[in-house]
Order: C-alpha cells, then sequence, then structure tokens
C-alpha cells in the first residue's frame, strides 16, 4: 500500500495563490487578450533586434570616409555595390551559399537515421547514449569543438601521426573548404537530429507495419511512407541548418584558417578590422535578405502548411 | 529429419484444405510468457476468432502470423507453406489494425492502391481494381477525398478494401472495431461478415467483446493468459464452456462455491451451505465426492416468479430475497440471495419486463433452473 499525503504540495499552493492575485488584476472578461499580454514578453525582445536592424540599415546608407575614418552624412547606394560587384564578396557570397546548400542536403541524410534510431529503438540505453551524444557538442561550445578538430586533423594532428606510421602522409586536412564543410555537418546534426525527432515520433509504429504487411520491404515503406509522413519536420531541420550554416562565424573562421572565409566572418571583419560599418551593415543586409528570399522561396515550394505550425481541429 | 517432417505435413495441409496452422508456437518476452504452447488449425474461407481479456496474448500471436514478430518456439504454416523466414512484405495477409494505420498523406484510393503497386500489379488494372472495392465496402465514388475527410466507420471501411484488395491468403483482423461507438461497431461487424462471406477469404479476428465473437465467427478460441482454454463453434463454446474461464468469461455467471457429495452418470449431488443441489459435471473433469467444486450458473436458465407453482417444469425450484435489481431496458438483472446460500447470490433475468410487475428489493421470490444447467468445475 503506498502512502498518500493528503496535503497539497507546496507548489500547487503557491500557483493557487498566483491565481488568486491574476484574477484580481486581470478579470476573467479580458480573458481573451490573455493570450496577447503573454505574446508582449517575446514581442519586446525580438523588436529591440529590430531597432538594430534600423540602425544598421541606417548605417549601410553611408560610405565610410577615408580621410577622416568617419561615415559620411551623405545617403548613397555605393557600400551595397560594392558589397554586390567586388570578386571578394561575391566569391565569399557564393562559398556560403553553395556550402549552406551541401551542408543542409548531408546533414539531412545523416541525421535520419540518428534520429529514427533514437525514436524507434526499444533499448532504453541505447537512446540514452545517442541522446548523450547528441548533447554532449551543445555543452562543450563551438569554439572549443573547432579547436577540437585542429587537434585531430593538423599537420601533426593524430590523424596524420596515426597515418605516418603506416607511411603515408602527411595531408593537409585543414584550412580548406571540406575541412569546413565537414566542421559545419558535425555541428548541424544535433539541430536536424532535435527537428525530426518529434516529426518522426508523431508517425505511429502501426503506420509503418501496416506498409509492411501491405507489401513494402523497408526501403520503400521509408520511401512512399516514412520520408513524406515526416516531411514537416524534415522541411523544419533544412530552414534551420541551411540559416545556421550560411550566417555560420566559428567554424569558417577556426577550420577554415582565413582562406575559406563566409559572409559573416567578412562582416566581421569589416566591422572590427577596417572598421567600415557601412560596408558591414550593407553585407548584413544583404545576407538577411538573400537568406530570407531563399528560405522563403523553399517555403513556397514544399507549402507552409508542410511546417505543421497550424493547430489541428480534429484528433 | 525436421524438414522431411515439415514437407509431409505441408502435403497434408494442401490436401486438408487448411489455411493456416500454427502448432505449438510461444512467445517468451523477458517477464512474461505471453504466448504459451498455442496450436490451432483453419479451414480455408473459415472466420476464426481470437475471444480473449487483456494480456491475454491475442495481439502478439496475430503480430506473429503477420510476421512481425518471430515466435519463440513452433511453427507456423500458410497455405501449405512454413513462414518462419518469410518477412512480414512477402506474406500474403491483410491485417486491419486497431487505429486503422491509413496513411494520412495519400488519398483514399491511393490508400487502395498502395499494396498493388507495393506488389507491382500491372498499372492498368489499378484504377478498376481499386474501383471494385470500393464499391465493395459501399464507398463508391470517394476515391479522391483525404483520409481526415472520413467518418469512423468511412475510415474504417478504407482500412477493409486496402486490406483486401490484393486477394490475400488470409485476413487478421486486430480489433479494429473496438474504438467505434456501439451502433457503428454493431453495423460494422455485420458488414466485416458479409464481406468476409462475398470473398470467402479466410479471418483471423482478435477481440475481448464476447458478443462480436459470437455474432461473427465459425470457429472460436478462447484464450487466457497465453493459452488456449477453447476452441469451438460459437453455440458449442456457449452452452458448454471446456472451463470455469470460459464459462466466467462468456455470458452474465454466477459461481457457487459448493462441496460434492456424490458424482453418478454425469450428475453431482452438491452441497452449499446448509442446501442440498445437483448439477452436471461439465466436460471429462472428475470430481471427487468430500472435494470443493464451483457451480456455474448462467443468468438466462434462472427463472424468477412469486410463487414455486410458476416454476413447476424446472428441476430445481428454491427461495430466496431480491437483493438488486438492475433495469437495462430490453431485460432486467434479478440478483436473488438464495435461502441457505449464505452470501453468494444467484443472478436471473427478466426477458419480458413488459409482461411482468418488477419485483422490489427486499421481494420473496422463487428462483428455478434445470440440472443440466447447473454446470459444475473442480475448484
Ligand atoms: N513488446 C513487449 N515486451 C514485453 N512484453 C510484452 C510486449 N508486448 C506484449 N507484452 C506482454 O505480453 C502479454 C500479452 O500481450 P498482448 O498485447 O498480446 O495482449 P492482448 O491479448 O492483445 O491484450 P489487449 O486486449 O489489451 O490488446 C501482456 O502481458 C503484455 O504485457
Ligand atoms: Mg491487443
Amino acid at each position: 500500500m503506498r502512502h498518500y499525503s493528503t496535503a497539497y504540495p507546496l507548489s500547487w499552493r503557491i500557483f493557487d495563490a498566483v491565481e488568486a492575485l491574476a484574477k484580481r488584476v486581470w478579470p476573467a472578461r479580458f480573458a481573451p487578450w490573455l493570450p496577447y499580454l503573454l505574446l508582449l514578453p517575446a514581442l519586446l525582445v525580438t523588436g529591440l533586434l529590430v531597432i538594430g536592424l534600423i540602425e544598421i540599415a541606417d548605417s549601410s546608407l553611408h560610405v565610410l570616409d577615408k580621410a577622416t575614418f568617419r561615415s559620411s552624412e551623405s545617403y548613397s547606394l555605393e557600400n551595397f555595390e560594392r558589397a554586390l560587384t567586388a570578386s571578394l564578396f561575391r566569391n565569399i557570397g557564393l562559398r556560403s551559399f553553395l556550402g549552406a546548400i551541401l551542408v543542409t542536403a548531408v546533414t539531412l541524410v545523416l541525421a535520419f537515421p540518428y534520429a529514427y534510431v533514437l525514436v524507434r529503438t526499444e533499448s532504453p540505453i541505447l537512446r540514452k547514449l545517442l541522446l548523450i551524444v547528441l548533447f554532449l557538442p551543445f555543452f562543450i561550445g563551438q569554439v572549443v569543438r573547432a579547436y577540437g578538430w585542429l587537434i585531430i586533423l593538423g599537420n601533426e594532428g593524430i590523424l596524420n601521426t596515426s597515418l605516418s606510421f603506416l607511411g603515408i602522409g602527411p595531408f593537409r586536412l585543414l584550412f580548406n573548404y571540406w575541412a569546413v564543410l565537414f566542421g559545419l555537418v558535425q555541428t548541424m546534426i544535433p539541430f536536424a537530429v532535435l527537428m525530426l525527432a518529434p516529426a518522426l515520433t508523431a508517425i505511429p509504429k502501426e503506420t509503418e507495419r501496416a506498409a509492411e504487411s501491405l507489401g513494402a520491404n523497408w526501403i520503400r515503406t521509408f520511401q512512399y511512407v516514412v520520408i513524406p509522413l515526416a516531411r514537416p519536420g524534415m522541411v523544419g531541420a533544412a530552414i534551420v541548418v541551411f540559416t545556421l550554416t550560411l550566417t555560420d562565424f566559428a567554424i569558417p573562421a577556426v577550420l577554415g584558417g582565413g582562406s575559406n572565409d563566409f559572409i559573416a566572418n567578412a562582416i566581421y571583419d569589416q566591422f572590427f578590422r577596417t572598421s567600415d560599418a557601412g560596408l558591414g551593415s550593407a553585407l548584413t543586409l544583404l545576407l538577411i535578405i538573400a537568406g530570407s528570399a531563399a528560405v522563403g522561396v523553399a517555403l513556397l515550394l514544399v507549402g507552409i502548411g508542410t511546417l505543421g505550425l497550424a493547430g489541428h481541429d480534429d484528433d | 529429419m525436421g524438414e522431411a517432417v515439415t514437407t509431409s505435413a505441408t502435403r497434408t495441409d494442401a490436401v486438408r484444405n487448411i489455411a493456416v496452422s500454427v502448432r505449438r508456437v510461444s512467445m517468451a518476452y523477458p517477464a512474461v510468457l505471453a504466448v504459451d504452447d498455442v496450436s490451432f488449425e483453419l479451414a480455408k474461407g473459415s472466420f476464426l476468432t481470437i475471444l480473449g481479456p487483456s494480456g491475454s496474448g491475442k495481439t502478439t500471436l496475430l503480430q506473429m502470423i503477420a510476421g512481425f514478430q518471430a515466435p519463440t518456439s513452433g511453427e507456423i504454416v500458410i497455405a501449405g507453406q512454413p513462414v518462419q523466414s518469410v518477412p512480414a512484405y512477402q506474406r500474403s495477409i491483410g491485417m486491419v489494425f486497431q487505429r486503422l494505420a491509413l496513411f494520412p498523406h495519400l488519398t483514399v484510393a491511393e490508400n487502395v492502391a498502395f499494396p498493388l503497386r507495393m506488389r507491382r500489379f500491372d498499372a492498368r488494372t489499378i484504377p478498376g481494381r481499386v474501383e471494385r472495392y470500393l464499391d465493395l465496402v459501399r464507398l463508391p465514388g470517394l476515391g479522391n477525398r483525404r483520409i481526415q475527410q472520413l467518418s469512423g466507420g468511412q475510415q474504417q471501411r478504407v482500412a477493409i478494401a486496402r486490406a483486401l484488395v490484393f486477394e490475400p491468403d488470409l485476413l487478421l483482423l486486430d480489433e479494429p472495431l473496438a474504438s467505434l461507438d456501439r451502433k457503428l461497431r454493431e453495423e460494422m461487424q455485420l458488414e466485416f461478415r458479409r464481406i468476409q462471406r462475398e470473398l470467402s477469404v479466410t479471418t483471423i479476428n482478435v477481440t475481448h467483446d464476447q458478443r462480436e465473437a459470437l455474432i461473427m465467427s465459425d470457429e472460436i478460441i478462447v484464450m487466457d493468459r497465453g493459452r488456449i482454454q477453447q476452441m469451438d463453434r460459437p453455440q458449442r463454446t456457449y452452452r458448454q464452456p471446456a472451463n470455469r474461464f470460459v464459462a466466467g468469461f462468456i455470458g452474465l455467471t454466477a459461481f457457487l462455491p459448493v462441496e460434492v457429495r456424490s458424482v453418478r452418470e454425469g450428475v453431482a449431488r452438491l452441497r452449499i451451505g446448509g442446501a442440498e443441489l445437483q448439477g452436471t459435471v461439465a466436460g471429462d473433469d472428475t470430481l471427487l465426492p468430500g472435494g470443493a467444486a464451483e457451480a456455474a450458473l448462467r443468468a438466462e436458465q434462472v427463472r424468477v416468479a412469486t410463487t414455486g407453482a410458476g416454476l413447476r417444469n424446472l428441476d430445481t425450484v428454491l427461495e430466496g430475497r431480491v437483493e438488486d435489481v438492475i433495469f437495462e431496458g430490453e431485460r432486467i438483472v434479478y440478483e436473488v440471495l438464495v435461502d441457505g446460500f449464505n452470501e453468494h447470490r444467484v443472478r436471473a433475468f427478466d426477458h419480458d419486463p413488459a409482461l411482468h410487475a418488477e419485483y422490489p428489493i427486499g421481494a420473496h421470490v422463487f428462483v428455478g433452473w434445470n440440472v443440466r444447467d447447473l454446470l459444475v468445475f473442480p475448484a
């Protein structure tokens, strides 16, 4: 026989008091507006960012006066012109976009089985292990992780040292595009898995078994049932990975070693190295516009409904 | 050697028109023996219901036949072929799941066409076939609907069409009707029966609803704790329960703990409290004089009357007091405490409440039944 305490726990009594207080300051007839009130803090925080954006938009319209090293008073589109025509920025932009697309594709392919096993495994030990491995990188932080790759992949690193025992190498594994993409994929997998797992959880095991009993082997079950049903999660994961990759700073900086900058690195240079805030702002705005446009086009192609954000009336 | 045995058994199956045989199949989970040494055979075209309480191993048994789980031991033979090494997607089995498991991203017609596409039927024949099966389940012209736009009963029909459209050797139903409201459930029970007869497809249905089992089946297997308690035609399962469990699981049965005085030619003289009774020994159980036993009495075999004269044609007539009255609409259930029975109550139906006055609680009544209806099981 279990013993149940008859007293209400402290947390219940605290919430009761809060409820009573709320009833006084916010009478029931205002209830329809309550959701909007609760929305306010998030709106304010996001709103502050908008103020920053307006500031950036303003500064992007002023060219740096090389003589005085201060922004000129007059408005012009010169910064945008430079950002769009200079071959340096064009290369960086192309590199970032191509990288984001490649990283998104590879990450989704790698994250999908991970998320699937995580959701479907019957072994609680395996599930715990997969979750720990998934969250570990978050505790380590991006810069330390990138530095870890230096230790492993460097010319004198663990990998090249091991290979030298076999009489091959050393290979130049770092400071090239592939190293950057590799590091980015590794960073993005946990995000993708976290976006995919709920979508896969929502597919009942019974649905997969139904496909199987109807004659689909596991490949066809994936192709015709699991993947189509997981689409909302895949679109969400793709958008998150794409935008995070496109705007990433640390991985290109450390693993690219300055030779494979992404847009964020170029922006950083303008703000903090050359002190050309105008040009930096223009690059920032272009990044935001291009990134949003890419996501917008992707959503138009697959349909916004796919994200599964709308409420469902039935079941 | 094992193989030679299998082959000869297989040949006999084909000759004897057996669609499925399950041979000494067990499924052991770490904590429970979910299915315990189950064997049965099912003739082609017949409708079998596996009936049992929650946790009795019905789903586990069905999953093994479907190929989603491998038995710990034993053998399953479908259409003459042992299926151990045949994966689920290659077995010719249609299955309707408890939660239907329709594909929400496909239309009704695409759902029904799914097994045909997966099994690479000739693409030109698919639309006609889908149409035919939608007609069969009485959903003509709804092919372009989305699954979410259908009612519960309509979704049920799509699931049936999808499971049958590829003409499987065997249809498995895992309590697909359990979630429906009573009226729709009864309608779908008759619908399943009609379709099953029309196609004469061998069917195994799983349920814990005794009424459903009695209505739909050619044969009933009653299961408890992983074991088959009885396999019989519905009438026999109902009238001649093989053991106490079956007697209690089907119908409204009162159990009376009795002491056996003597047994002669299948009739036992019994004692309960201060009263003497006679009952029929159930099946081929042996009862020892002086031993304890249990007597089972179905409510519909018991008559109630205000005078003993009204029950003159019954073997056993006793006096008692009405303890409880349960009004169920088409019938009334009386719980009667028989004088001398201690606290053990007998239940009786009055099937014609319109004709009779209702006896109030506390009323003095006579109850009567025949010796053949009081079944005695070893305790
Ligand atoms: N995957 C599993 N692992 C361990 N035990 C299981 C598993 N599946 C079922 N069992 C156990 O096996 C027994 C039989 O379960 P099963 O699902 O076959 O019962 P059932 O007759 O279908 O019951 P219900 O009517 O509730 O569906 C139960 O005791 C259950 O707890
Ligand atoms: Mg079950």
